[in-house]
């Protein structure tokens, strides 16, 4: 199967400048746990996530009505392309210890996102080794 | 295969009286991404998550050195004992559309917790089930 049968398509993303807050309330109010950082011109520069902003910006005390999201997010994604096979974006995860990838087209525009939780829809057994190789969060 | 053979049984937990910030702090540090919450007297009587301090912390600009773990905890906690079946356990938290489970022991204290990431490490397809079944968050 493609990645693209089975990517998430709905691309919301923010800009580096917002602040923590505003991607707090996007992704509380979208019931997502990370947003892609895309620039004007339509470049991914990085992703942030519910944990990011939690346990690393409000830990360390960073003030989240005035902190841009470019200071606190991760820039670097692991991409792949909507027409690679799922088996190479679950091994990819595996390798990397993560559970979720950008989707770029040839292009190289973001057109999706593919998480564990997709690959569950399809392969049980790929989502279940994506789980028991990713980092421990419990 | 029981629930006790693979579940982390190292708990750490929080005071419902401290701060939002020492909690996101405490995650950050434990490398983990929730923490219950125990009573002065040892009763187990909520959690809290990375995503929780994010939603109803950050994204409502409240200070997270002002705001207390009870005021913004879950209360409602989804249990097993730590002598059933991971398939029980996958079961419950299939129906119940969630990735963790508090587990008690037959004196009903906390004995630890069992995460769909450690339900992976007994059976991948297990873990894609309950992954299938939780709400999505992408």
């Amino acid at each position: 199967m493609k990645i693209q049968d089975l990517m998430s398509t709905q691309v919301e993303s923010i800009l580096p400048t917002a602040t923590l807050r505003r991607a707090a309330q996007k992704m509380s109010q979208l019931n997502i746990g990370s947003l892609p950082i895309i620039s004007d011109e339509g470049t991914l520069l990085g992703i942030i996530t519910d944990r990011d902003i939690s346990c690393f910006a409000i830990a360390m005390g960073h003030e989240p009505n005035s902190t841009e999201v470019q200071k606190v997010m991760t820039k670097e994604v692991f991409t792949c392309f909507e027409d690679q096979d799922i088996r190479n974006a679950a091994s990819l995860m595996e390798d990397k210890h993560i559970r979720r990838l950008a989707v770029l087209n040839h292009d190289n525009s973001v057109v999706g996102f593919l998480s564990v939780d997709d690959l569950a829809h399809c392969s049980h057994e790929l989502a279940g080794a994506v789980l028991e190789a990713a980092t421990p969060v419990h | 295969m029981k629930i006790q053979e693979i579940m982390s049984s190292k708990v750490e937990t929080i005071s419902p009286d401290a701060s939002t910030k020492v909690a996101a702090r405490t995650m950050h540090d434990l490398h983990i991404g929730s923490l219950p919450v125990m009573s002065a007297d040892g009763e187990l009587i909520g959690i809290i998550t990375d995503r929780d301090i994010c939603c109803k912390v950050v994204a409502t600009g409240r200070d997270a050195g002002w705001t207390k773990v009870h005021e913004v905890m879950r209360k409602d906690i989804t249990t097993c004992f730590d002598d059933q079946e991971i398939d029980d356990a996958a079961e419950l938290m299939a129906s119940q559309h969630i990735r963790r489970l508090a587990i008690l022991n037959r004196n009903n204290s906390m004995s630890g917790f069992l995460s769909v990431d450690d339900l992976a490490r007994g059976s991948y397809d297990l873990a894609g089930t309950v992954l299938e079944a939780s709400t999505p968050v992408h």
